[in-house]
């Protein structure tokens, strides 16, 4: 996992790949196309919530929110309705600070990776999430409580404890890229690249695999389960597609991530939105995704609304 | 969209071509005018000469003249004053002239002239044409010696007048020279009967009277030196060695015969000179230069008329913006992630003060006693605001527990703990110890190292000396630095870590 001589290519290399940098996806995608005052709408996710379910979009439904430190205590009271739930910051990123509790007495709380954790335990987790250790910048935050996404069968052997997530790309409106990431082992359940996810490239029009990789090296099957990544199949592709190209209604930022989960019972729901997506789903896609980008913009039609611009996207793949 | 940033830079970039002009003219004035060096050589050495006279009067009107040193040759003059009371002062440019009615005890006059090197007078004297060469008049038998003498004189090395120095400057003593010499000759009787022998050789000489400065030095005599003139120039040379040009540190203060302070209307007459040498920072003498270049008024508005505090303090901020320069490329250019953006440079900046080992080793020290402390305090689940405030007094307590042991044991690592920003070391062990829990052991060490890597390199920069002295006296280059900086702001092209990470992806392009 760790190589001493790492590859070096030259910039024109990755220029002609159509590779998208970190400096560009700064200057010319999110600066030029996400307005700063729309942050707000995607990196707090009772808001962001809130606004999905206005539009139509599937989301995990809300238990409850805690917003100062002497309600901690009631969280129980909260929950007493269901038999599992997720507690997570409103302002958190990249899965940090998720805790999924998948099986609880008022003493011992079961998480997603079969650790048990003490009452005080899951009180500390919620308060830290209070006092903003997961918030972006540090602010104060509230925690969510929200249900469980049941993990659909039809992953079972893709992903190693944790549940697989779908990142697609929406850029001006259209899905640019898509990616399916699945936890491993070694990124002990939790779906982050760097950490040792799976990344699978999925293709916009089919959903079907392209490529995958684990630590910026090409894989063909998951590491733990040994399942054919170059099978995978993302089921009711459209619908996924459906919440990516809403997510730019919802909010007008013009370069998003949506990251969606398959429920086993509810279809597709939307976990969250982003506003400054990753670059390593080019990686995933053994693609670079500038040329993609500047297709969008120059050749895609301006002023359609979300099932006009999905069906083009589709459709563009059949003519 | 591509437009605006063409736009941006075109402008960003006039930006930094007119900070350069700027930068390279103030540069050019501050040299010029204010003797700023491009080399750190802070010091620059200030000569006290101090002439006393004193003498008895004897009732008539008194008059006396010193000698002073021609300004604005190879010396400059800082300062001048003399001390002499009920006396009126007058001056020219050789000498200062004190007049007064006459006194009834011995009387003290003090000429005291403050004088620094003058860098860029130096070897440029000019040459005024010689008066007409006064032959000695000799008798016959003096005259056979004399032109055996200069007979003699030709199997010496060097030019006419080093092959007579020399030929006085034998050991043993020639004993025909010693015969033409008066017995028990001063400096001054041999540079006399030097500038005879030259004279008779039709070469115009005069004597060089002046002081060479020495340390500590105490005299009742000048030093003297012998000028000749040849090939239409003034040619200084040393009585005793010979050696042509000027001496660094020799003041010269009369040309030609005349005495170095005549006394009228006094008896028993002597002078004393003593020299004292001090040193100066040049940014102090540089508003003296400033002064003396009519350009004071400037001065007075810059950072160098300030208080001497001050300006350390503003020294030590004006590595600041090299500093950001730094963490900029690092980032945006190399593409390294550090923990907080500024926190490499604020360690970069500890590590100039404790020097790099001892630096380098105990900041690992604080951080890695601190990261285990934190381990153990992450069991008692404490707020996060209280625990990142332990985490804080913890290290304050490191740092007093470290200074103490190495003040004890003259251990100059431990000591070098107090220098480390607190909040930030405490906010670096904080997010070690969550990055840990979190993504993982190998995750937060790399964090670390990365941090610290940023932090050498840093630290690499703004400890070199001469940057420093040029990012204090040329402080205008913060200018270049702050449109350098925002030019790496339109910066869109790869960073030099994406370089690795996209290359699976350019391979397929081949």
């Amino acid at each position: 996992m760790f190589k001493w001589f790492p590859e070096i290519v030259f910039p024109s290399q990755l220029r002609a790949a159509g590779v998208l940098g970190m400096n560009a996806r700064n200057y010319d995608i999110i600066a030029h196309n996400n307005k700063r005052r729309l942050y707000p709408l995607v990196d707090d996710k009772v808001q962001t919530k809130a606004l999905a379910n206005k539009i139509g979009i599937n989301t995990p439904r809300l238990i409850g929110v805690i917003e100062v430190q002497n309600k901690v205590d009631n969280f129980l009271e909260l929950v007493k309705n269901f038999d599992e739930f997720v507690i997570k910051p409103a302002h958190g990123s990249g899965g940090k600070g998720v805790l999924v509790i998948k099986k609880y007495t008022d003493k011992e709380f079961v998480t997603a990776s079969e650790k048990v954790l003490s009452y005080n335990e899951v009180y500390q987790h919620i308060s830290n999430i209070l006092s903003g250790l997961y918030s972006l910048g540090g602010q104060y935050d509230v925690a969510i409580i929200e249900e469980m996404v049941h993990f659909s069968n039809q992953f079972q052997d893709y992903s190693f404890q944790g549940i697989p997530d779908v990142r697609v790309i929406v850029y001006q409106g259209y899905p640019a890229m898509a990616m399916m990431r699945l936890a491993t082992r070694e990124s002990s359940g939790r779906a982050n690249l760097h950490q040792g996810a799976v990344g699978v490239g999925i293709d916009i029009q089919t959903g079907k695999a392209i490529s995958a990789v684990q630590h910026n090296r090409p894989i063909s099957i998951h590491p733990d389960t040994g399942a054919n990544l170059m099978g995978l199949q993302v089921p009711l592709w459209r619908e996924h597609l459906e919440i990516a190209v809403k997510g730019y209604d919802m909010t007008g930022l013009g370069y998003l991530g949506a990251d969606i989960v398959l429920d086993k019972f509810r279809g597709p729901m939307m976990l969250e939105l982003n506003a400054r997506p990753g670059l390593a789903i080019q990686i995933a896609n053994n693609r670079g995704i500038r040329n993609i980008l500047k297709n969008i913009h120059n050749n895609y039609p301006r002023g359609l609304d979300w099932e006009e611009r999905l069906n083009y996207v589709l459709g563009v793949a059949k003519s | 969209m591509l437009h605006k940033l063409k736009s941006v830079r075109i402008l960003l970039s006039i930006g930094l071509l007119l900070s350069i002009i700027i930068t390279a003219y103030s540069a050019y004035y501050k040299i010029k005018y204010w003797g700023f060096n491009l080399t750190p050589k802070q010091k620059t050495a200030v000569w006290t000469v101090e002439a006393h006279v004193s003498f008895t009067p004897t009732g008539e009107n008194i008059k006396v003249s010193i000698a002073r040193p021609s300004p604005s040759k190879e010396f400059k003059v800082l300062n001048e004053d003399v001390l002499a009371k009920n006396y009126d002062i007058s001056e020219t440019n050789e000498r200062i002239l004190l007049s007064s009615p006459a006194h009834r005890k011995r009387q003290n006059i003090y000429y005291r002239v403050l004088l620094y090197d003058n860098i860029e007078g130096r070897g440029k004297t000019p040459a005024e044409e010689p008066d007409k060469i006064i032959q000695p008049i000799l008798d016959e038998q003096s005259l056979n010696v004399a032109n055996q003498i200069l007979e003699m004189s030709e199997t010496q090395k060097g030019d006419t007048v080093q092959k007579i120095i020399h030929l006085f400057n034998q050991t043993p003593p020639d004993e025909t020279v010693q015969s033409f010499m008066p017995e028990r000759s001063s400096d001054k009787d041999t540079a006399e009967v030097i500038i005879n022998l030259l004279a008779l050789k039709n070469i115009s000489a005069r004597m060089v009277r002046g002081i060479k400065l020495l340390e500590e030095k105490k005299t009742f005599v000048p030093d003297i030196m012998i000028e000749a003139y040849m090939d239409k120039m003034w040619k200084i040379y040393d009585i005793y060695s010979g050696k042509k040009g000027l001496p660094d540190d020799f003041v010269i203060f009369q040309r030609g015969g005349q005495s170095m302070f005549d006394v009228t209307g006094g008896q028993n007459s002597s002078i004393k000179y003593s020299v004292m040498k001090s040193l100066r920072s040049s940014f102090n003498l540089a508003g003296h230069r400033a002064k003396l270049a009519n350009q004071s008024e400037n001065f007075g508005y810059s950072i160098y008329s300030l208080p001497l505090n001050q300006q350390n303090a503003i020294k030590w901020l004006m590595i600041f913006p090299l500093a950001i320069l730094v963490v900029v490329i690092m980032r945006n250019v190399i593409g390294i992630s550090t923990m907080g953006t500024f926190t490499p440079m604020l360690i970069a900046m500890s590590l100039v003060e404790t020097g790099f080992w001892s630096g380098l080793i105990c900041f690992s020290l604080i951080i890695g006693i601190g990261v285990i402390i934190r381990a153990a305090l992450s069991k008692l689940n404490l707020l996060l605001v209280p625990r990142i405030s332990a985490v804080v007094i913890l290290v304050i307590l490191i740092i007093q527990i470290l200074a103490v042991i190495g003040y004890n044991w003259d251990w100059s690592i431990a000591s070098s703990a107090l220098f480390f920003p607190i909040i930030i070391t405490a906010w670096i062990i904080e997010r070690a110890s969550i990055t840990w829990e979190e993504e993982g052991s190998i995750n937060a060490i790399k964090q670390i190292i990365y941090s610290i890597l940023v932090a050498i390199v840093t630290y690499f920069v703004i400890v070199n000396d001469y940057i420093r002295h040029i990012m204090f006296a040329f402080n205008e280059l913060n200018l270049v630095i702050l449109f350098i900086v925002m030019l790496l702001g339109t910066y869109t092209g790869y960073r030099f870590t994406e370089l690795m990470r996209f290359a699976s992806l350019a391979q397929k392009e081949k």
